[in-house]
């Protein structure tokens, strides 16, 4: 985070920022893993899963918009390196169509989790309150990593800083946990299909 | 340190000085980065939590000293045995160990200049603070949480308890693992990556490895905890359905993600005591720690098999007798890794010279009562006798001795311990030993009838039982054991408090310890060591060459880092130097965004969900307002 190489040669070790989002990646991780591990201990209480007169999940629409997130992880691997070796101009370019990317993605599932809240409202059943915390915790995460790209492209527009060059690292890592994550997420959504 | 200082390490000292000044007054402790006086701020808010969760368990016991008591009303004294509960657990003695003890000491134990993230630093106290003032102000509002520590549904939900008491408990731990979560980020990579050249793993600390080992529990074990409040508050709420068998949930769920967070929990509670423990044994016993690497893995052990063992406390809820069974088998391996550790602590006593000084005897009384609670832990464990003493009084017995009596007493003894290091004058050895003694009687008298009780039936969480059963006479003698036992602590209050204006002057190392603390002077300058020590051994403060090859490196400018607010960073296992980082300042923004974030958690108690969004809002703000300063540029 506050790294200032002082010589020339490369750092023999990764930042402390960098270790910091670990660490903290680490934690979330295990916070998903307890809300798919919920969704699963509560799916194999349950006769009928999803309930009766709750629809089926769809496949297509959402394998899609996960496949799509998971790709702006190219992106976003670029913008880290690019950075790391001084090109800002083709950093930024980078984050900001992973972040077009991204704020589409979160539109399109906001759009279909108003629709699906007024089809099978969270209130109905375990199975839906499962479905609408998870896919709410993952949206909320995508959000909060939209929010860090922004914050990155309005911070780099000044220049870059060996602090910026740890952030954008830092941020990528995060990206592609949530992409992960994604995959996991969609899994468990479309599990009752399987 | 050096014996003769010259002029070009004065000038080195003196521009030290001006770098790492922080502003004065009142000001300097709002916006203060120095792991020191974050961890003092830790000390003396988890003191006063201490205090009000000690005077809710002076209540109790005034309630149950006979039989039919009317001192408390059955209302009242649920409240107070659930805050009771949550003060000593959240408010005491996690911010105690990890923010007090931690953040004073892990620093100075391996030769860096702060923590890694100084501001997070600030932040992880100030949110504490907030979510403390925040579950407090419910016992002024008559509507303190009510249903036990562990909260369990359906006792919880809206149906049976539809006043905020619950909201306080679930949201003001929410809001108290944020704190927690970024202290425990901030203690790994501090251990990671600040120690001073040479301190490769093997040569951390034990101390350290504990406040590792403590860190990585929290971790990975609050999520779970935080995930089934966020449950509970949904469900509360607006009408989610986690734990209600009609509509598909279940209630054993909060169970099981309640001990999957919880049973950590109590290693987390309990691996500090460890680590203060194997810090004062070396010194007073005047020989290094025994088995050094397999302590330090056996640390690292409890904390990991902590995440096996939860379901024994669901031995009576009807899991299947497979599930039983395993968790009985994996709750008693907890044995190997505890016993090579008491082995150790006795060992290295026995074969040193010991000197029982108070900091020892405390030591010593942790011992005891950590084998007579591990004893008690290890008949639990076994499934028929779990299931014919649960919920009674031998549980609270058991739990005590550990997290009382093996918890808190490596803190006694560390404050006295350490009381030099901080204050830079020394206690008096004479009221610290009769303050021993009576904590050490007191304790037993209030927790060791407890057992006793339990074989005879007395269930827990009552608050009052008939004369008819004759529980009175046990009862009492518990009740007068924990005012002894109030009276040894005030002592020691008493002690510190006059030692801190009248104590005779300490010097740097009035112990001869052998971890660097020692190494500078008492209490440490804000930069902490006027020269990164560079670290030959596990136990590097006896090694006296290497400390006046430090004083040399501060006559010729080496490793002194006066060109900013810089500390130097090594590699993750060998410690090899890295780089030389900078470090950020004093900021007022921490406070800002705790302050935020506290008015979000009112919002969403009081449900003003869209004021909430607006808090929401601006602690985003405040964080970016934050981050606006970046370290170069200071």
């Amino acid at each position: 985070m506050s790294a200032v190489a002082r010589s020339e040669q490369p750092p023999l070790a990764r930042p402390n920022g960098w270790w910091g989002m670990a660490i903290f990646v680490a934690t979330e991780a295990t916070l998903f893993g307890t809300i798919i591990g919920t969704y699963f201990y509560l799916r194999f209480n349950n006769l009928h899963w999803p309930p009766p007169g709750v629809p089926e999940p769809k496949l297509t629409l959402p394998l899609l918009l996960t496949g799509i997130l998971v790709a702006t992880s190219v992106p976003m691997q670029f913008a880290a390196s690019a950075a790391a070796k001084g090109r800002l101009s083709a950093a930024r370019a980078a984050l900001l169509l992973a972040v077009v990317v991204q704020a589409g993605y979160l539109g399109m599932q906001l759009h279909l989790f108003v629709h699906d809240v007024h089809e099978f409202p969270p209130s109905g059943s375990a199975y839906s309150s499962a479905y609408f915390t998870m896919l709410g915790g993952h949206d909320l995460h995508v959000g909060l990593g939209i929010l860090l790209n922004l914050w990155l492209l309005l911070r780099t527009s000044t220049g870059l800083t060996t602090y910026r060059m740890n952030a954008i690292r830092a941020t990528t890592f995060y990206w592609h946990f949530i992409n992960i994550l994604a995959l996991c997420v969609v899994g468990t959504q479309i599990s009752p299909r399987a | 340190m050096a014996t003769t200082v010259t002029e070009p390490a004065l000038r080195r000292i003196g521009r030290l000085e001006r770098i790492w000044a922080e502003p004065r007054g009142v000001l300097g402790w709002l916006t203060t980065t120095d792991h020191k006086r974050i961890g003092l701020l830790y000390l003396f808010t988890s003191l006063a939590f201490f205090g009000a969760g000690g005077i809710e368990a002076l209540l109790m016991r005034t309630q149950l000293s006979e039989p039919n008591a009317k001192v408390l009303s059955p209302e009242t004294y649920d409240q107070l045995m659930t805050m009771h509960g949550v003060t000593m657990i959240f408010l005491f003695v996690i911010p105690m160990t990890t923010g007090a003890f931690g953040n004073y000491l892990v620093p100075l134990m391996i030769g860096a200049r702060d923590m890694a993230f100084p501001r997070m630093n600030a932040l992880s106290y100030w949110l504490f603070l907030a979510s403390g003032l925040f579950m407090y102000a419910s016992v002024f509002m008559h509507s303190a949480p009510n249903a036990g520590w562990f909260d369990y549904v359906p006792l919880a939900l809206k149906e049976f308890n539809p006043g905020h008491n619950i909201d306080f408990y679930a949201l003001g731990l929410i809001f108290n693992g944020i704190a927690s979560t970024a202290t425990a980020i901030n203690l790994i990579v501090t251990t990671f990556k600040l120690r001073a050249p040479g301190m490769s793993m093997n040569r951390m600390p034990l101390f350290c490895f504990a406040i590792l080992a403590v860190s990585l529990s929290l971790i990975f074990a609050l999520p779970s905890l935080t995930i089934d409040l966020v449950f509970l508050e949904l469900q509360r709420n607006l009408g989610f359905h986690f734990f209600d068998v009609a509509n598909g949930g279940d209630p054993l769920l909060w169970q099981h993600l309640f001990w999957l967070f919880g049973h950590p929990e109590v290693y987390i509670i309990i691996l500090p005591a460890f680590g203060i423990a194997t810090s004062i044994i070396p010194t007073f016993s005047k020989r290094k720690m025994i088995a050094f690497p397999l302590v330090a893995l056996a640390e690292l052990l409890v904390a990991f098999i902590g995440f096996g063992v939860w379901a024994h406390h669901m031995f009576a809820t009807g899991l299947s007798t497979i599930t039983l069974v395993f968790f009985s088998a994996a709750s008693m391996m907890v044995v190997i890794p505890s016993t090579i550790q008491v082995f150790a602590w006795t060992v290295t006593v026995a074969l040193g010279r010991p000197e029982f000084k108070a900091p020892l005897l405390f030591i010593g009384a942790f011992i005891t009562f950590f084998v007579l609670g591990g004893l008690t832990g290890i008949m639990f464990a076994a499934i028929p006798f779990d299931q014919a003493t649960t919920d009674t009084y031998f549980v609270v017995a058991h739990f005590h001795f550990i997290i009382f009596g093996a918890a808190v007493f490596p803190i006694l003894g560390g404050f006295f311990y350490w009381f030099p290091k901080v204050t830079g004058r020394m206690y008096h050895e004479g009221a610290a030993v009769v303050a021993f003694w009576l904590t050490a009687l007191g304790t037993a008298l209030t927790f060791f009838p407890m057992h006793i009780l339990g074989l005879l039936g007395m269930p827990r969480r009552v608050y009052t039982y008939p004369s008819s059963l004759g529980w009175g006479a046990y009862n009492l003698s518990e009740t007068i054991g924990a005012f002894i036992l109030t009276a040894g602590l005030l002592l020691i209050v008493g002690n510190l408090v006059w030692s801190r204006f009248r104590g005779v002057t300490a010097p740097p190392d009035p112990w001869h310890g052998g971890t660097l603390e020692w190494a500078t002077s008492s209490p440490p300058p804000p930069y902490n060591f006027p020269v990164i020590p560079v670290v030959r051994s596990a136990y590097p403060n006896w090694d006296r060459e290497d400390r006046e090859a430090d004083a040399g490196r501060l006559e010729r400018g080496e490793l002194v880092l006066d060109e900013g607010h810089e500390t130097s960073t090594t590699t993750v296992v060998d410690a090899v130097p890295a780089e030389v980082v900078e470090m950020p300042g004093e900021s007022l923004w921490p406070l800002v965004v705790a302050l935020c974030t506290g008015l979000l958690f009112v919002m969403l108690l009081t449900r003003h969900y869209a004021v909430a969004g607006i808090f929401a809002a601006l602690t985003l703000l405040a964080v970016g307002a934050w981050h606006l300063k970046e370290p170069e540029e200071l």
